[in-house]
């Protein structure tokens, strides 16, 4: 059973039926505006993996200084001493007395 | 390397503070220093190779070919002339030297982003959704 999916090139037909001069550049840049847009509603599940530093806290999660894009972290788990991954829980106070900045 | 923490889930944690993302323990030593000491929240213990599973909310690819499929729910594909269009509607009320032309066109963008907005907000979960909808009929008890 096929899926209906439209291309880059269907929708630049759909938007040129009514706006037959538009650049094709300019139009790419429009449809990658509306990606960016449509990710804020979480669209896309992804996962990754990170290795831990002894005794480092923080990890980048920044879209320029890690290698993956992310909007929101729902869920982190650790893999344990038999190999298998734990969800972690989340602590909602993050005042915690000692705070490690490398 | 491997891990030793047995139960991280009773051990350790999480959180967030703006780009980064803190993963902490309360394992530690008897020392009464509380640096060190076991039950105070400090940085993880170990180096772990793969050790963190990050599941998140991730942007969408961009698109750069004719052939390329948008990154998102094809319920949602035709959506994005309705985005595309808005903004060239927008751009044509900028340009055009006729009032009327340009209150026309204003009055068109705000159609196409209304039907952007209800179909990524309104409708969107709808639209994304795995799960939803009807899993069971239950028919009534008549005893």
């Amino acid at each position: 059973m096929a899926v209906r999916r439209l291309t880059v090139k269907n929708i630049i037909s759909r938007v040129r039926q009514t706006f037959p001069e538009a650049p094709e550049n300019y139009l790419y840049n429009l449809i990658n505006d509306a990606l960016l847009e449509a990710g804020l509603y979480r669209t896309k599940v992804e996962y990754a993996k990170a290795t831990t530093v002894a005794d480092q806290m923080w990890y980048d999660i920044s879209d320029t200084g890690s290698s993956v894009d992310i909007n929101k972290v729902f869920r982190v788990d650790f893999k344990d001493s038999a190999g298998d991954y734990i969800k972690l829980p989340r602590l909602i106070d993050n005042e915690i007395l000692k705070m490690d900045i490398t | 390397m491997a891990s030793n923490h047995n139960h991280p889930e009773g051990d350790m944690a999480w959180f967030i503070v703006g780009d980064k993302l803190a993963i902490i323990t309360t394992k530690g030593t008897d020392s009464s220093s509380v640096h060190s000491k076991a039950g105070d929240w400090k940085a993880i213990d170990e180096a772990v190779t793969d050790g963190v599973l990050i599941h998140y909310y991730a942007e969408p690819n961009t698109v750069d070919a004719l052939t390329d499929y948008p990154d998102i729910d094809n319920a949602m594909h035709a959506s994005i002339v309705d985005y595309v269009k808005a903004k060239l509607y927008i751009d044509k009320a900028g340009t055009s030297g006729d009032p009327n032309i340009s209150a026309t066109a204003m009055n068109l963008s705000m159609v196409h982003e209304k039907q952007w907005k209800d179909s990524l907000i309104k409708f969107g979960t709808r639209r994304r959704d795995k799960i939803g909808g009807l899993r069971a009929v239950r028919t009534f008890d008549l005893r």
